[in-house]
């Protein structure tokens, strides 16, 4: 049995960072739960014109931008690295799909006429997804980053660490839209 | 992780339930059971990110307690603040 527990990957500064975003993005989430109480109608009918399936389609995306970012370390640590900067780059590719999607949606809601201040409901959903949004672009240019380098060829199976701290700023990012996609576009 | 629980499977599963919950959507999601599934299935996925990509098994209790912890509360909070109306 192994006493001493293993170190946490990436770095420490990373696992700061991420439980901060956390916090803010639990603040939200229970800050929609509860005005969502005295709205209940509101809610419910705002919900029913948001788009099931891109939601859908928009986890599955992340979810397998979350899993190639795994295999990229998985490579790496076998010192594939341009094996390893494919995945990173099938992860990109995902995380870019999400964006697009995510930007027809946006779209497709402003020309409706609808923003920020249409109602309490719509004024907690573009706040949230516009956060989360810029989360995925940042995300994006950070796995971005590290996937040049990794196609360079600057890593080595030893030197896992930093692909290891953009990995775990893109799972939180992942884990955050895993509660998003239920609370805002299917529960009621 | 084991030959059927391994990085692959846990993709798969975290797809299939994405796809259960899409498919709950057309129920109507008053009731408590419904409910009580949905988060359920929330919560499990944000438990395999955790354990399974951000691959916190083995790391340092602290760590477990923030992280599971997080999950637990919101989605704690998000059950009661639904089950109340």
């Amino acid at each position: 049995m192994n006493k001493h527990p293993k170190p946490i990957p990436g770095d420490l500064a990373m696992w700061i960072i991420i439980f901060a975003e956390l916090l803010v993005f639990g603040i939200f989430f229970i800050a929609y739960a509860i005005v969502r109480i005295n709205n209940v109608e509101l809610f419910n009918d705002s919900q029913l014109t948001l788009n099931r399936e891109t939601g859908a389609l928009n986890t599955i995306l992340l979810i397998t931008a979350s899993y190639f970012v795994v295999m990229a370390i998985h490579a790496l640590k076998k010192n594939l690295s341009k094996k390893s900067s494919h995945y990173l780059y099938a992860s990109i590719a995902c995380g870019s799909l999400f964006i697009l999607i995510k930007s027809i949606e946006f779209q497709d809601k402003f020309s409706a006429g609808i923003d920020i201040g249409t109602n309490t409901f719509y004024m907690l959903y573009f706040l949230l997804t516009l956060f989360h949004y810029f989360h995925v672009i940042l995300g994006l240019m950070i796995l971005f980053v590290v996937a040049l380098k990794t196609w360079k060829g600057h890593y080595k199976a030893d030197q896992t660490h930093a692909m290891e701290t953009a990995g775990s700023y893109w799972h939180m990012v992942d884990l955050v839209w895993i509660i998003m996609f239920p609370l805002i576009y299917v529960i009621r | 992780m084991n030959k059927l629980y391994n990085i692959h499977t846990v993709w798969l599963m975290l797809v299939l339930l994405t796809l259960i919950t899409y498919c709950l959507s057309f129920i109507d999601t008053n009731g408590t059971a419904i409910m009580l599934v949905l988060m359920t299935v929330a919560f499990v996925k944000g438990v395999m990110i955790i354990r399974d990509y951000m691959g916190l098994k083995g790391v340092s209790l602290l760590w477990k307690i923030i992280m599971y912890g997080w999950l637990t509360v919101v989605c704690l909070v998000i059950l009661v603040a639904y089950l109340l109306v």
